[in-house]
């Protein structure tokens, strides 16, 4: 029977959004200490999502690597020969004795057997699943992207103002 | 010049306690962290378990081997760790707030002492 894993733990790790939009207007009024946490807190709201974006598109090639193995696979007859990797390096030979069915691993350790195509749904689902999550994260972190380029800038431009004087 | 010093004496404590909340608080943060994340998990996999039919084959990983388990069986144990995950991180919430509670009380004594030890210093500058 072939193993079909796909996971996609800690992709979907909770980002909380920087839902406050604070305009140029809001931040010139701002002291300086003020200016400076909410830069530094939304430059770190930057990172992390664009950590949990690079883990999405992981686990997204992943599956749809799995997708593809599924297609080829299913593409077998019984019986066929082929090797099974061991390591990375090391095969053994081995014929499929199952065409049918896959397992599937839906995580925390349960496995789910599948036939051919519903294996295929399944990673279909969470590619879409995955997908959608991927829009919905881009839009926060553009957003949050603009809050800390303003703060940037408008720290800069106060930094500027007060350099001269002191 | 005695009270100074006992005053700077009891910023040091106030703020190496500071620190060990801040560090308390941070340390919970990972742990909800982690908790959110199993959480999805858990939940992904019980959507998954919800779509089966009835004659679905179930397998359960326990160390190296895989153990055929019954639907419903799994379906329960699933719901039954989403519960208490949920549960911990109701009570990870509660702890983290009222740390943060005592931080903002620590944050701003050490304020007070702050200002009083420039009053002081200030006065004996003048003196």
């Amino acid at each position: 029977m072939a193993k079909e894993s796909c996971e996609d733990r800690g992709a979907m790790a909770a980002s909380k959004g920087g839902g406050a939009v604070v305009r140029v207007a809001e931040m010139e009024k701002m002291s300086l200490e003020h200016l400076k946490s909410l830069k530094e807190q939304s430059d770190l709201e930057v990172n992390l999502l664009q950590d949990s974006l690079n883990n999405i598109r992981t686990a997204t090639a992943r599956l749809e690597i799995a997708s593809n193995a599924l297609q080829d696979l299913s593409l077998r007859p019984q019986g066929k020969k082929m090797l099974v990797p061991l390591t990375a390096s090391l095969y053994v030979p081995g014929t499929l004795e199952d065409a049918d069915n896959v397992l599937v691993d839906v995580g925390t350790g349960y496995f789910i057997e599948k036939t051919m195509s519903e294996g295929r749904d399944y990673c279909e689902r969470k590619i879409n699943l995955l997908k959608s999550n991927f829009d919905q994260l881009i839009e926060v972190a553009s957003k949050t992207k603009s809050v800390a380029d303003e703060a940037g800038m408008v720290l800069q431009a106060r930094l500027r103002q007060a350099g001269p004087v002191s | 010049m005695g009270s100074l010093r006992e005053l700077q004496h009891e910023l040091e404590t106030k703020t190496n306690d500071l620190s060990k909340l801040q560090k308390e608080i941070a340390k919970n943060h990972q742990v909800r962290k982690k908790y959110t994340i199993q959480l999805g998990e858990n939940e992904l996999v019980l959507k998954e378990l919800d779509m089966l039919n009835e004659d679905a084959n179930v397998f359960k990983l326990i160390g190296p081997v895989l153990v055929k388990q019954d639907l419903a069986e799994a379906n329960a144990n699933v719901r039954k760790r989403i519960d208490y995950i949920s549960a911990e991180l109701k009570r990870l919430d509660g702890t983290i707030q009222d740390l943060e509670e005592k931080q903002n009380g620590k944050n701003e004594s050490i304020m007070k002492l702050q200002q009083r030890i420039h009053t002081l210093q200030a006065g004996k500058a003048k003196a």
